[in-house]
Order: C-alpha cells, then sequence, then structure tokens
C-alpha cells in the first residue's frame, strides 16, 4: 500500500520552477531520501507533502486520500503528519514534556494517556530524564531528540525530515543517524528524509531520489546508486568518483591520453565518459599493471590513502587501505588495475 | 481582524484566494484610512494652507518667515540652539558609548543605565531643574558658586542661549548615545581585532576603524539629536521665553494662543517649515546611512575587544562620574528637594521643609482630573496603538499581501513630524470644519499621542515577529494545529513581552507629553504635562516640582515593573 502518491507535481515560484513533473509512490514503512544540493528542489517537495507549500499542478495524496490537487487542498493541522525542521523548531516557552506533549493536547487525548505517551516516547529518544527541562537549557543533539520526540507521539503513518542532522557535530551526526533508522524500523514508520549528504542517504534510506535542478535524476537503492549512477551529476555527487575520456568502438574504450583499451560490452559508439570510482582502481605489482602512473600527492584519511597519480598528463584519483600501503612516497611510480567501470555518453 | 485574513488564507482553497486578499485588504484599508484621516490630511491641509493662506496661491507666508523680524529670530534661535546642542551632544555621547562599550572602564552597566534612563524622563523637568539651579539672582549652584570664589555677580545665567543650549544638551545627548552605542554593538569585533593585529595601537584602531566605522551613525545621531532639540517645546518655553528666546515652537503656540487670522498664518507657515526641516533631516540621515549600516552588522561574535584603559582607567571612571552627577543626580535631586522647599529663597533645611506641596498633589481636585486624564488619554494611546502595530507587524513579517508598506511608511512619517506641528494640523482641520468635530475633546489628543508616539510601539512588535522562525509556527500547524492554537499557544507567548514593552513605549511618552497637550487641552481635559507646566510658569514651582518628582517615580517604577515583566529583557 502507498502512504504517499505523488503524481506530475510541478512547483514554479513566479516564473522560476523549482520541481518539475515529480512522480512517485512511497510504500508503507519505506524510508525515502530526497538527496541533492541546495536548491534543488528537495525541500519544496518534502514541504508540499506537509501542505505548507501548494503545487502549482500535479495531484498529492496521503493514505490514498488527496491531499493537494487543482481542486482541493487540505491544510498541514489537517494532515496527520509528523515533520521535524532543520532548526529543530522547538518552542522555546514550553518544557521538554510540553513541547512533546503538544500534538496529543490538539487531539484531545485524556490526561493521564498523553502523559503515557510522552513518556514512553521520551524514552524512545532517550529523554526521560529531561522532561521538565527548558529547551534553553539542553544542547543542540538533545533539542533535536525533543522535535524527533514531538514528531512521533502522535503515531503518525508519515514522518518528515528536513535536514534533520545538519547541525549536529560529526559524531553525534552519525550515532543519531542509526537512531532514527532504529527508531523508524521498531515503528514501521514511513518517512521521508530530506539531505544532501550522501552518506546520510546511504546508511539509511530504502530508496534514494537524486534530484538537481528540480528533475529527478534516479531513483534507486542506495547500492544502485552508487555502483550504477545513471548520469554523471549522479555519480560526482554521490561519492568519489574519476571521469575520464575515451572514445568507444567494437567494445572497446581506448582512454584518452593514459593510451590503453579497455573492454566495453556497451552499445555506444564515439566520444565517451568512463566513470570510475577511486577505490576500483587497484594497486598492483609491475607484473599485473594495465597501467603505470607517477604519485604526485596523497593524503593520509586514517584508515586509507587518498591518492592522486599522474598518467602521462592525466590525474586519475585512487584510494587505498592505509595498513597495506603505508610505503607509499610521493613520486614514486605505481602500477594501476581498473575495475568497475561505467561509460556513459 | 488579523486572525480571519489568517484562517482564509491557510485553510481554504486556491479558487478563494482572491476572497483572503481582500480581507487583509479591509485590514490594511482601515488603518491606512485612520492615518489618512487624521495624519495625511491634517498635515496635508497645514502644507496647502501655509500655500493658500487666503484663498489663494502666494508665497506671502514664507516670505514673512524672514521680512518679519519676529518669525526670523525665533527661527534662527531654533537652528543656533538645536545644532549647537548637535554638536555638544554628539561631542558627550561618542566618547561616553566608546568608553562604556568598548573600555574596561569601572561601573559600565550603571552608567550605560543612567544614561539610558535619562532618555525616559520628560524634557521639561530638566528644565526646571536647571531654572532653580541657574537663575541668575537665587539659582541655587549660582549662590553656592558665588560664596565659594566670593564673586560679586552670578556666574551663570540660564536665560541665555547659552542656558537653553546646555538643557537641550544634557536632555537630548541620550539620543545620541543610544544611537551610537547600537552601532559599536553591530560592529562586527573582527574588524577592531583585525586592526590591533595589523599592529595598530587601541587608540589609532579607534581614529581608524571604530571611528569611520560608525560615522554613519555617529552623523545620524547628531541629526537625530538636532530634530530633537528643534522640535522641543518644554525646554525653550521654561528655560527660553523668560528671556525673550524664542524658537520656532514657541511661537508657533502663542500664535495659536493668540488666534487671530494673520497669527494662524504665520503659526502655518512656520510649522511647514518646521515639518519639511524635520523630515527631510530624518529622510537623509535615515536612506543612506541605513544601507551602510548593512555592511557592518556581522552578527556573529558580539564580544567586541576590551580596551585596557591602564592607568587611566580610575582617573577616566572619576571624570564620567562628575558628568553624570552634574547632568543627572544633581537636577533630579534639585527637583525632588524643590517639592519639599516651603521658602524658595533658602535651601532646603529642617525648619524649611514641607510635606504641602505632595498633599497637593494629591488632594487638589484639578491635579487628580488631571491625572485621570492622562492616565485615560496614555492608557487608550498606547493600547489602539498596539493594535495597530500588532496588525502591521503582522502583515509586514506573515504575509505578502501588497500594500503592506503604506501604513508602515505612513507611520515612521507621523513620528518624525514635530509634536507642534502635529498638534496644530489636528486642531486646524478637526474642529468642525471638515465633518469630524474632536476638538476639546480627549479623543484628539490620543490620536495626536497614537500618531507621534505608535512607530516605537511597531518597532519592538516587528523586531519580535522577525526573530521568530516561521518553522516553529509551522510545527505547531504540524502538530495539528489551527491558527487560532498557533496563535495562542505560540506566537502570542513569544511575542508577548514585546508587546507589553511596545505599551509602555507608547504609554510612557503620551503620560507625560506637554507640547501637543498644551494646544489640544480644554478645561475638562486637562492633561498632567499641562497642569505641571502652569504650577511651574504661573503658580508654584513647589508643587510643579513634586509633580514632576511623582512623574519620575512613577516612570523608575514601570519601567522597573516592565523589566520584571519581560524578564530583564526590555527596559527603557
Amino acid at each position: 500500500m502507498s502512504v504517499v502518491t505523488i503524481t506530475n507535481v510541478t512547483k514554479a515560484f513566479g516564473d522560476v520552477v523549482v520541481l518539475k513533473q515529480f512522480n512517485d509512490e512511497f510504500k508503507d514503512g519505506e524510508f525515502i531520501t530526497l538527496l541533492g544540493p541546495s536548491g534543488c528542489g528537495k525541500t519544496t517537495m518534502l514541504r508540499m507533502i506537509a501542505g505548507f507549500e501548494k503545487p502549482t499542478s500535479g495531484e498529492i495524496k496521503i493514505d490514498d486520500k488527496v491531499v493537494s490537487s487543482d481542486t482541493l487542498f487540505v491544510p498541514p493541522e489537517k494532515r496527520e503528519i509528523g515533520m521535524v525542521f532543520q532548526s529543530y523548531a522547538v518552542w522555546p516557552h514550553m518544557n521538554v514534556f510540553d513541547n512533546v506533549a503538544y500534538p496529543l493536547k490538539i487531539k484531545k487525548v485524556p490526561k493521564n494517556e498523553i502523559k503515557k505517551r510522552v513518556m514512553d516516547i521520551l524514552e524512545t529518544v532517550h529523554l526521560s530524564q529531561y522532561a521538565e527541562r527548558m529547551p534553553s537549557q539542553l544542547s543542540g543533539g538533545q533539542q533535536q531528540r525533543v522535535a524527533l520526540g514531538r514528531a512521533l507521539v502522535a503515531a503518525p503513518k508519515l514522518l518528515l525530515l528536513d535536514e534533520p542532522l545538519s547541525n549536529l557535530d560529526a559524531k553525534l551526526r552519525e550515532s543519531m543517524r542509526y537512531e532514527i533508522k532504529e527508531i523508524q524500523r521498531k515503528m514501521g514508520i514511513t518517512v521521508v528524509f530530506v539531505t544532501h549528504d550522501q552518506v546520510e542517504a546511504m546508511t539509511m534510506s530504502d530508496r534514494v531520489i537524486v534530484i538537481n535542478h528540480g528533475v529527478v535524476q534516479q531513483v534507486g537503492t542506495p547500492y544502485e546508486i552508487y555502483r550504477n549512477p545513471a548520469n554523471q551529476f549522479v555519480a560526482d555527487f554521490v561519492g568519489k568518483v574519476n571521469f575520464i575520456k575515451g572514445h568507444a568502438k567494437d567494445h572497446k574504450v581506448t582512454l584518452q591520453g593514459i593510451g590503453i583499451d579497455i573492454p566495453y560490452q556497451g552499445e555506444l559508439e564515439g566520444d565517451v565518459i568512463v566513470t570510475i570510482r577511486p577505490e576500483n582502481i587497484k594497486m598492483v605489482s609491475k607484473e599485473e599493471a594495465e597501467v603505470t602512473g607517477k604519485l604526485s600527492k596523497y593524503f593520509f584519511l586514517g584508515n586509507e590513502y587518498d591518492c592522486f597519480i599522474d598518467i602521462n598528463g592525466v590525474s586519475v584519483r585512487v584510494v587505498v587501505p592505509s595498513v597495506e600501503y603505508s610505503y607509499l612516497q610521493p613520486g614514486q611510480e605505481v602500477h594501476l588495475q581498473l575495475r568497475d567501470y561505467i561509460v556513459h555518453k | 481582524m488579523i486572525i480571519t485574513a489568517r484562517i482564509f488564507n491557510v485553510e481554504k482553497g486556491t479558487k478563494e484566494d482572491k476572497f483572503h486578499f481582500d480581507i487583509k485588504w479591509i485590514v490594511i484599508l482601515v488603518i491606512i484610512a485612520f492615518l489618512v484621516i487624521f495624519q495625511v490630511f491634517p498635515l496635508l491641509y497645514l502644507i496647502v494652507r501655509s500655500f493658500f493662506p487666503e484663498g489663494s496661491f502666494t508665497l506671502k507666508g514664507f516670505q514673512r518667515i524672514y521680512s518679519y523680524a519676529l518669525n526670523w529670530t525665533a527661527l534662527k534661535n531654533t537652528i543656533i540652539s538645536a545644532g549647537l546642542a548637535m554638536i555638544f551632544g554628539v561631542l558627550l555621547a561618542f566618547p561616553l558609548a566608546w568608553l562604556v562599550g568598548r573600555t574596561n572602564m569601572y561601573g559600565k552597566k550603571f552608567f550605560r543605565t543612567l544614561f539610558v534612563t535619562t532618555y525616559m524622563v520628560p524634557p521639561y523637568v530638566g528644565a526646571m531643574a536647571w531654572l532653580r539651579l541657574l537663575n541668575p539672582t537665587v539659582g541655587n549652584l549660582n549662590v553656592f558658586i558665588q560664596k565659594i570664589f566670593g564673586l560679586e555677580k552670578a556666574p551663570f545665567d540660564i536665560y541665555t542661549m547659552g542656558g537653553l543650549v546646555w538643557v537641550l544638551t544634557t536632555f537630548y545627548y541620550p539620543y545620541a548615545f543610544i544611537t551610537i552605542s547600537r552601532a559599536m554593538e553591530k560592529m562586527d569585533p573582527s574588524l577592531e581585532e583585525a586592526s590591533r593585529i595589523s599592529g595598530a595601537s587601541p587608540l589609532k584602531t579607534l581614529r581608524t576603524i571604530t571611528l569611520p566605522m560608525t560615522l554613519p551613525s555617529i552623523v545620524a545621531a547628531g541629526l537625530l539629536v538636532f530634530v530633537a532639540a528643534a522640535s522641543c517645546y518644554g525646554i525653550p518655553s521654561i528655560v527660553g521665553a523668560p528671556g525673550q528666546i524664542h524658537t520656532v515652537t514657541t511661537r508657533i503656540i502663542d500664535y495659536v494662543y493668540i488666534g487671530s487670522q494673520e497669527g494662524l498664518t504665520d503659526a502655518t507657515v512656520l510649522a511647514v517649515f518646521l515639518m519639511a526641516l524635520a523630515l527631510i533631516i530624518l529622510y537623509v540621515s535615515t536612506v543612506p546611512i541605513g544601507k551602510k549600516q548593512y555592511i557592518t552588522v556581522s552578527g556573529k561574535s558580539t564580544r567586541p575587544n576590551i580596551v585596557d584603559l591602564g592607568r587611566w582607567r580610575l582617573p577616566i571612571t572619576i571624570l564620567v562620574s562628575i558628568f553624570a552627577i552634574i547632568v543627572v543626580v544633581i537636577p533630579f535631586a534639585t527637583v525632588f528637594a524643590t517639592s519639599f522647599t516651603v521658602n524658595m529663597g533658602n535651601p532646603l533645611s529642617f525648619s524649611n521643609f514641607t510635606l504641602k506641596y505632595w498633599k497637593t498633589i494629591f488632594t487638589r481636585d484639578a491635579i487628580i482630573g488631571s491625572t485621570k486624564n492622562s492616565f485615560l488619554s496614555a492608557i487608550l494611546a498606547a493600547t489602539f496603538g498596539m493594535i495597530i502595530s500588532c496588525t502591521m507587524a503582522y502583515l509586514l513579517k506573515r504575509t505578502k499581501v501588497k500594500g503592506k508598506g503604506i501604513p508602515d511608511f505612513l507611520i515612521t512619517i507621523g513620528s518624525g513630524t514635530p509634536s507642534v506641528v502635529i498638534a496644530l494640523s489636528l486642531i486646524m482641520t478637526m474642529s468642525g470644519k471638515f465633518v469630524i468635530n474632536i476638538y476639546n475633546t480627549l479623543a484628539i489628543m490620543v490620536i495626536a499621542y497614537i500618531i507621534k508616539y505608535m512607530l516605537m510601539g511597531m518597532r519592538t512588535v516587528v523586531s519580535a515577529f522577525s526573530q521568530i522562525s516561521p518553522s516553529l509556527e509551522e510545527a505547531a500547524q504540524i502538530s495539528g494545529a489551527g491558527w487560532l492554537k498557533r496563535y495562542k499557544d505560540v506566537i502570542i507567548p513569544l511575542i508577548l513581552p514585546s508587546i507589553v514593552a511596545g505599551w509602555f513605549l507608547i504609554f510612557m511618552p503620551s503620560f507625560y507629553e506637554l507640547t501637543m497637550s498644551t494646544l489640544l487641552y480644554s478645561n475638562n481635559t486637562k492633561t498632567l504635562g499641562v497642569e505641571l507646566y502652569t504650577y511651574q510658569t504661573y503658580h508654584s514651582q513647589q508643587t510643579a516640582s513634586a509633580l514632576a518628582s511623582a512623574i519620575l517615580l512613577l516612570v523608575i517604577v514601570l519601567n522597573w515593573v516592565l523589566n520584571k515583566l519581560t524578564k530583564g529583557k526590555f527596559s527603557i
């Protein structure tokens, strides 16, 4: 069953079209991520699902009920959705308990039940002992949990997350990622998550929708998006990547500058771009080498080295595990094999 | 009205969009109509009348500004006194603002509060105090200095241009102090830090970075002092008039009191001239400077680097203390002491002590009546002013409705117009000549107060609104709250302190207002300011002093209440 159905949704502000012909169905219990650079239209899509923006055209259904179309518009407060805002939007004049209890009070849930449900949800977001605190006495991460608790307390079918992790520090961001994912799994809730951070998209999503300039670029599982990007934009936006110019002919691609031929099973002919992830270029012994280059510079990242290798004037990026390659020196000769590449026009 | 506009906008579909538009338009139109009837039309009438005094176009009126000696002297006096007050005011305010904001002088917070608080004191209180201190024959300070140095003649005479400038300066420099302090607070401290790290000394940094960066604000501050001093009536009428130093404001009010047709024309022309002067100066000082200020605002770190005064720390603190004693403590203490003095010729002592003037102000029917009038009109002005302010703040900050800038613009113009001009324009148009006759009623005063003081309330609420992120409201909406609940649970609690503060900001100046009330009061609608002025000039300075002291105490108490109510966020 679909929790959200979006049909031909377009949004324009004046003459500027920020989202073009968006179509998708979000299934029950699915974790959907809208991924893209800032200004790509992902937040606008989220706000249209919430009801804070009206689509210029198209239709949105939640739970098989039309909430937005040319003739009908259900305001946000009638949509029964949970939402976490980028700035958390925790009300500064209410304590943690009152913030979280608010949606239930609106629904006129009996007092003792409110208390029970709020305490349950505070347990879930690890804030049980902070119920009486004011937001100003909480850290950013804790305010974040308050916002999450408030969004979840009324047990909505749909939870919208608008870059909720972007204001947290790196360590906290990582633990919140797993926590949100865990909560989602436990509650079986459908989540629409907006982010520009590809790692967040990879680790949390069942399905990622990559958007650029208001146009959907690719829809797929994190694995598909990473391993088989539909185009250069997706490949570049999700992870590190090398683009090498080449010429395709007779199931072979000749790499420009580098000068070698690599096998190719596709149908393209003529000028192409070969997309290859840095970890798919192997550093091998001289005997196994497909191509040889010179290590021009490299950076120690802890678990790995980020290497820039010069092959006949073409710079190629290679990532290798740091334990195995601790002997690397700038200027030294390295031997490479290319694996798992994609050829685009 | 605000709320209806909101509900329709959010809850109905696209098709009714035009309909919601209409409701917001009605709200705006009501406000605009109020401003047009009671502000724009009277002021325009004043301008038209100054060109058509007898029905046909003539510049004779303006010619009389310089051809008629009485007018010309008044204009000269106004420009000289306000100009000098501006120069001295800035010369005092800049170093004080710097010392308080950027150095390690002792007692910075105390001095800051002290200088800012003087802003809330009615200017005529200062005039009364200095009159008592520097009267050429019996002034306390004069007598005191004469005794110490064995002088034959009093060293100072308050009834001179010098005296007028002195009192104007000591009462209007806080305007400049507040403006310059705010600019210094807003300035990104890293700009100064960059200068220090480049090798400049604190003084060189002050001269090459701080001063030029705050120059637009200093100019604005100076012009603000000029306009305030030129529009002032209380001080020149108490200090200047006895010495035959007339200014434009005192002249206008004299003409109105005389009431002859010719005098009224002179008053109109002078008023139009004063209004043009004030509005042009305010426009010049806000437009380019407003733009420039944004460059220096960074909003990042707010902790300025503090200049160590070193061995000058104590001497400078002492100097500032002496200044504070002369400008703040002595005048207020004098007014307070005068209210207990039996014989004004002698200093306050046990044998010269009485409570009868305090008893008078709490028992005499006329004074009680005036106090009631002032309370009533100030409460009405503050309440109506805040209703308009809140509506306008909502329209400005939360809607995209067209035309919302018009009332905002008109309100700004109203507050920039000198009080005497507003009052004159209301007299000339609201006394039955054009359908409406509210002359001799409390309503005409309430309207005048609203026009003059509403801006302060509006600015307060607008800034509160802009500090509330829309997502706070959206979070309530997504939680299921309709517009009424959103307002009740989120918006109102968050802006309430500002609404309270804005209310007081309109209430206080309205409560002790003198200039407009002087022109607009009738026997049944006499206000506290007028009562006090009458006692000061004609009856008993002690009674006036008791009244002034009572007003001062009230201002201090209200300020304290405001501070408590808004949890320290606001005080004046």
